[in-house]
């Protein structure tokens, strides 16, 4: 008999839990496949290392985009090794409750059910990312209190009022730290004329990257192709010069909390001074955004401790507790 | 129609429509203890004593505690 399962398909990452064990499976959601042939050559972390370095026959790339599915084929041949890998075979079956972003549209929630159901699941039940971070970040939901948490991923960014086990209001865009890493892209080809690959953009944005000035400000040395001469060509990168680059989306994530604060109810309003409001994704760890969305909203920021591992947790315990918790998966609320 | 079988029919539909009344009374009453016993289940399973097995369990795995 399989265990069930809860899956955070992110646009970054991938991670799976089991139930009753915990994480068994955290790796970058890529996939890369021969194109002639169709075949699957890899998946996750050996994926991820191809990426913009494959010949033409093979194609390596993230089947998710903003949040959703840009390709139903290879997203249910990257679930179905997803289940394989981790124990699931014809013969069994599990439950799957799976995260997504609230912004989904009904076409693409109806996509990723099909795609895990014909992967191998016998079910599959979809739950909010915001609500899922909220239970994995151990916020007191279940009080009569607002708890606000701010759930930055690769492809959105999505703010939640969650008071008494359910969302009060809810804002979503699909601006998330890949728009970031294509910020940087860009003003690198439009200030330097020189081309560098989205792994490149990613690890500016890491090594210098920040939403605010502060004290560690560094430069950084980076290598692309001129798009003149079309030879590589090293420049230097200023963490001034990056957080210019990266202000739009970062301004529009910032905007997003702001949009949220306002639709929350004045009751609940209050308890954000007291609590503050928690960051949780990968997005969050950007140098400096908590103390940027902290200045322009006036409310105290904290960080989840796991910020990249309070979704899949949160979705976790609605597997473990998967008759309870019913109510909280999309298209089965009361 | 005798006096006696229209007192037995008043008497039929006046038990019959309080049978029904009771019955119709008594599945409301199950439901509203159902929702409330529903809602009750859902706020436990989300308290942090229901969330030790699972969420706390893990990040103290992870973060060695």
């Amino acid at each position: 008999m399989a265990r069930d399962l809860a899956i955070d398909l992110g646009t970054a990452n991938t991670l799976v839990y089991m139930k009753g064990k915990g994480i068994v499976l955290n790796e970058p959601s890529v996939i890369a496949v021969n194109r002639q042939s169709g075949e699957v050559l890899a998946t996750g972390h050996d994926a991820w290392d191809m990426i913009g370095r494959t010949p033409s026959y093979i194609v390596a790339v993230r089947p998710l985009r903003g949040g959703a599915i840009t390709d139903f084929d290879i997203t249910e041949r990257m679930i179905r090794l997803l289940l394989q890998r981790v124990g699931v075979s014809r013969f069994t079956r599990p439950k799957v409750v799976i995260c997504v972003p609230s912004a989904i549209t009904e076409v693409e929630r109806r996509a990723v059910t099909d795609a895990t159901r014909r992967a191998g699941a016998s079910d599959a039940q979809l739950i909010e990312q915001p609500m899922a971070a909220a239970i994995g970040a151990n916020l007191p939901i279940d009080e009569p209190v607002g708890n606000m948490v701010i759930d930055i991923g690769g492809g959105t960014t999505e703010t939640a009022v969650i008071s008494l086990g359910g969302i009060v209001a809810l804002e979503a865009i699909r601006v998330g730290s890949f728009d970031i890493d294509v910020a940087i892209q860009n003003y690198v080809r439009r200030e330097h004329g020189v081309a560098i690959g989205e792994r490149t953009a990613e690890e500016i944005k890491i090594q210098i990257g920040s939403a605010e000035p502060g004290p560690a400000d560094r430069s950084a040395d980076i290598r692309g192709r001129d798009l003149v001469t079309g030879l590589p060509k090293t420049v230097r990168l200023t963490a001034e010069e990056v957080r210019f680059a990266i202000d739009e989306p970062v301004a529009a994530m910032v905007l997003s909390v702001k949009r949220c604060l306002a639709k929350a109810p004045p009751e609940l309003a209050q308890d954000f001074l007291a609590r503050g409001m928690y960051l949780v994704g990968g997005g969050g760890m950007l140098r400096g955004l908590a103390q940027r969305i902290e200045r322009e909203t006036e409310v105290p920021v904290k960080m989840s401790p796991q910020p990249l591992e309070a979704v899949v947790l949160g979705a976790g315990h609605c597997i473990e507790n998967y008759q309870a918790l019913r109510g909280m998966f999309m298209g089965t609320r009361r | 129609m005798s006096f006696i079988s229209g007192f037995f029919w008043v008497m039929a539909v006046i038990s019959g429509s309080t049978l029904l009344t009771l019955v119709y009374l008594d599945h409301r009453k199950s439901r509203i203890d159902d929702g409330i016993a529903q809602f009750r289940r859902h706020i436990d399973a989300l308290s942090p004593e229901a969330r030790r097995n699972s969420v706390q369990r893990n990040n103290d795995e992870r973060w060695g505690r």
